[in-house]
């Protein structure tokens, strides 16, 4: 009996909490953001034995859209290669400054099952490497020599910190364009390097679940 | 000076290898040829086969001959647990007990042969048509043979010379304008005997998918030229000289604008000399050499060069081996030698020079009739790796006149290749390296001045070392039962538990964003489960064979990772992934869970006429990671089963010519995709004459 009063109480409390909250109008809980962005395109030049350069794809959580601005980008695509805002460049042509504190890591696990970010885990991009490593088996793909097909790594999720602090994962679920079901010779050779993927953003500075 | 003499007189003894004479081509009855039958390749003496307590088997001439076999692939495809995978280069390996193709070490009279460019010993290089028997030991036998031997050991015997003057020429034409041609000749007088035998084997290839402008085989030749030469200098000393030469050419169009040139040259020789100092004592004396050069060529329109590549392997082995017996119920063999090789291949560091002297000692004792031991152990020193002992311990008991329980332990190494040490690949077109293990050191600091390395993952000091040998420990359990004079049953329970298994990690990232890899220790895989093996003859002109062999081969990290959860897979490339249990995880890549075959070989004396239907299943298998994540699971696509059915009919005529038609994989079943080997349905005719 105790206990049911104490949580009517706890319930009664934490209404009025909220509600003067929303009445200050200024610590708003935000909604969690849960959106699939398809064939985010991210060329490169070079490659195949030459140095890689070319632009990055900078990709914004806030906005959830592609973006061209110098600081207001969270993570950035260029091929297979992906760069967070934060840290050091590793020193490959074009690479864009990194303005922000922006950091990630690869976690093992489905969408749902990654219910919030560990901090601790979050690294940064570095004269060492990325943070989301590079490589065929070492980031988010492999990728097969016989049939030259690049492929996310199933159970790979990509846990983002934002240029401004707060927290992202998603899930890349194609490179292809059209994230088509096949991967023909004829598409890995023509329609690479369009990104499909999930995303969950919590907008809301130092919450680190995704619920 | 005493003691060195003594030490000297101890490995100067040895047992004729080379005695499994008791020629009896004509097959005599079935019970009796079962207890003569004898097995050379198992202790390196004329052993008896029935009491052997090692899973062995002999494939004779007869069903060699019968079948209608040109090659080494056609005929160990048939038997049980064999299977022969196509590698990228064209060859086909065997694989045995799920073990790849470079884990079982392929001999010709006890020698072994050369020439893996790419791990797998291409079987279609070995002609059939002077083979007398082939010999299969199954489980390590490193004990005996040292590197490569840790799968098992296949043992191809050629004919010897036979009294008098005698000649077979053998001839089968059939699909794809394939032509094998084969002359043996022999002579035998007293003291002196001689054999030759030239064979050639031509095919247009054959193109399994019309739409690329690619063959899948293209058209080659080759030619085999063997002789060997018997002395018998007394009653008690045997000298043997033999040479084996191998070539092939071969037109390939790579592409349109591209058409290369691939040719094979391979040579053999053996020396071999033995005596009987008494009955108990003996000692043989053999010089091996062997050389296996392959170079391609691949030429532009303008017939200008775009990629040339040289493989120029050497081996020379000298070999003293001694047997002491000092009751019939006794045996000691020992042996020392030393193999020297070289390799000159495109793409490496350094032109390898491996130095490795090895011994071996076994005990083969059989105790009141009914119990048999063998210990064995062999010590191998090599200049490029880790050291090797490998011991071996088999036993046999007979629980009654009917049944035996055999089994045995060894340990099985294979040292780690030209390429794992010292290749040094970067590739054109994608710009990864590859380098090997010894080549690192050496190499990467070059690349790291050129510029082209953004930073050395693995400290190079891990390289300072030496890579290990691949090794394995061996287990096989069997039981042998005989029903009655024609039934027989085997059934034998195997694990390999393979350690330091060589794969390649990325050690450097590029500045180009491509990687480089080298060769590591670090895999462990086993392969366990069952061989069954049945025999019926119910009359004296049929007999029914059947095999069957239950295989799990599976990379113990894969196990793990599937067990901690850490696997994952979607359906489709647009849908979520979900996560693995260990149920899911099917094992290594290109391994049947179940294989099996049947064989009707059915005789007509009345006729001089014989029959036979072979059919042989394999279960479905994977060869890629469909799904991406890196394994084998049950949600990436599989291989279907398949069924490959045989016939063929041959009939004697005049006494001593033999008519042959048949037909190779009747069903006509290909897979152009994954298997590139099978070639779909070949019709054939043959012709021999015995003069």
């Amino acid at each position: 009996m105790k206990t049911i009063k104490s949580l009517i109480l706890l319930c009664l409390v934490m209404l009025t909490f909220n509600a003067c909250s929303d009445d200050d109008g200024g610590n708003n809980v935000l909604q969690v953001e849960v959106d699939t962005v398809a064939n985010l395109f991210a060329p490169q030049t070079g490659g195949q034995g030459q140095p890689i350069s070319g632009e990055f794809t900078k990709f914004d959580f806030s906005t959830g859209a592609v973006t061209t601005s110098t600081t207001e980008w969270d993570i950035a695509f260029r091929g297979t290669s992906i760069i967070v805002n934060g840290g050091a460049s590793l020193g490959t042509q074009d690479e864009p400054e990194r303005t922000g504190n922006g950091g990630a890591y690869i976690a093992t696990g489905t969408m749902s099952s990654i219910a919030a970010a560990d901090a601790n885990l979050v690294v940064q991009d570095s004269d060492q490497g990325y943070a989301i490593p590079l490589g065929s088996g070492n980031g988010w793909y492999n990728y097969n020599p016989q049939a030259h097909t690049i492929e996310p790594i199933p159970g790979r999720i990509i846990v983002i910190r934002t240029r401004d602090g707060k927290y992202a994962k998603f899930e890349i679920l194609s490179y292809y364009k059209d994230a088509p079901e096949e991967i023909t010779a004829e598409i890995a050779a023509q329609d690479l390097r369009y990104y499909t993927f999930n995303y969950v953003y919590q907008p809301n500075e130092g919450e680190t679940t995704f619920e | 000076m005493r003691l060195l003499l003594f030490a000297t007189l101890l490995v100067l003894w040895i047992q004729p290898v080379e005695a499994q004479e008791p020629e009896e081509e004509n097959e005599p009855e079935f019970v009796t040829q079962k207890l003569d039958e004898v097995i050379v390749s198992a202790t390196r003496t004329v052993r008896q086969l029935s009491s052997l307590p090692l899973p062995a088997q002999i494939i004779k001439k007869n069903e060699i001959v019968n079948i209608n076999a040109m090659r080494l692939s056609e005929l160990l495809n048939e038997q049980t647990g064999l299977v022969t995978v196509p590698d990228f280069g064209g060859g086909e390996g065997i694989q045995l007990q799920g073990l790849d193709s470079q884990y079982t070490l392929i001999l010709v009279d006890g020698v072994p042969l050369i020439g893996r460019s790419a791990g797998t010993l291409d079987l279609n290089r070995v002609s059939l048509g002077n083979v007398k028997s082939i010999e299969i030991v199954k489980g390590a036998s490193s004990s005996l043979y040292g590197s490569e031997a840790l799968g098992g050991v296949i043992n191809i015997i050629t004919e010897n010379p036979k009294t008098g003057l005698g000649g077979y020429l053998n001839h089968r034409s059939g699909t794809f304008n394939t032509n094998d041609t084969g002359l043996n000749l022999d002579y035998k007088k007293e003291k002196f005997g001689i054999t030759g035998f030239v064979n050639r084997y031509e095919t247009d290839g054959y193109d399994l998918n019309s739409d690329d402008p690619l063959n899948t085989v293209d058209s080659y030749e080759n030619y085999t030229l063997t002789t060997k030469i018997k002395y018998d200098l007394d009653e008690d000393t045997e000298l043997i000289a033999s040479g084996r030469y191998f070539t092939q050419d071969q037109n390939t169009i790579a592409l349109e604008e591209f058409n290369g040139e691939s040719s094979i040259n391979e040579w053999n020789t053996r020396l071999f000399g033995q005596h009987e100092f008494n009955s108990k004592w003996s000692s043989a004396l053999e010089l091996y050499g062997s050389g296996y050069r392959a170079s391609e060529l691949l030429v532009d329109q303008e017939g200008d060069p775009v990629t040339e590549s040289e493989f120029d392997q050497l081996l020379i082995r000298p070999e003293l081996r001694s047997t002491f017996s000092p009751d019939e119920k006794t045996e000691i063999t020992g042996g020392l030698g030393m193999n020297h090789e070289t390799l000159d291949r495109s793409d490496f560091s350094s032109k390898p020079i491996f130095n490795s002297p090895y011994i071996f000692l076994q005990y083969d004792k059989t105790f009141n009739e009914k119990f048999n031991l063998i210990l064995g152990a062999r010590f191998d020193a090599h200049s490029e790796y880790k050291s090797q002992f490998s011991p071996k311990v088999a036993m046999r008991y007979d629980l009654g006149r009917n049944l035996a329980v055999k089994g045995s332990v060894g340990y099985g190494f294979k040292a780690p290749d030209f390429r794992q040490l010292y290749f040094n690949f970067s590739n054109g077109v994608i710009g990864y390296t590859i380098l090997g293990y010894n080549a690192v050191s050496v190499v990467l600091p070059q690349l790291e001045e050129q510029g082209q390395i953004a930073n050395i993952l693995v400290p190079l000091s891990e390289f300072d070392g030496q890579l290990s040998p691949e090794n394995s420990v061996a287990v096989n359990l069997g039981f042998d039962y005989k029903i009655d004079r024609s039934w027989t049953f085997g059934i034998n329970l195997f694990r390999n538990s393979i350690d330091d298994l060589i794969d390649t990690r990325i050690v450097a990232n590029k500045t180009n964003g491509q990687n480089v890899f080298s060769y590591y220790n670090i895999k462990e895989v086993y392969t366990q489960g069952l061989e069954y093996n049945m025999s019926w003859r119910p009359n004296p002109n049929l007999n029914i064979s059947a095999g069957y062999q239950l295989l799990y081969a599976k990379d113990k990290e894969a196990e793990r990772a599937f067990e901690n959860g850490d696997v994952y897979a979607r359906e489709s490339p647009s849908s979520p992934a979900f996560q693995l249990d260990e149920s899911d995880y099917f094992g290594l890549f290109n391994r049947s869970r179940h294989m099996a075959n049947i064989g009707l070989f059915y005789n007509y004396p009345k006729w001089k006429a014989n029959a036979n239907l072979r059919a042989t299943y394999r279960s479905r298998f994977g060869l890629v990671d469909s799904n991406g994540n890196s394994y084998l699971d049950e949600y990436d696509e599989f291989v279907d089963g398949y069924a490959i059915v045989d016939i063929a009919i041959n009939k004697t005529i005049f006494k001593n010519y033999e008519l042959g038609v048949g037909m190779d994989n009747v069903l006509d079943f290909t897979d152009p995709q994954n298997l590139t080997n099978i070639p779909g349905r070949l019709i054939y005719g043959t012709l021999s004459i015995k003069f």
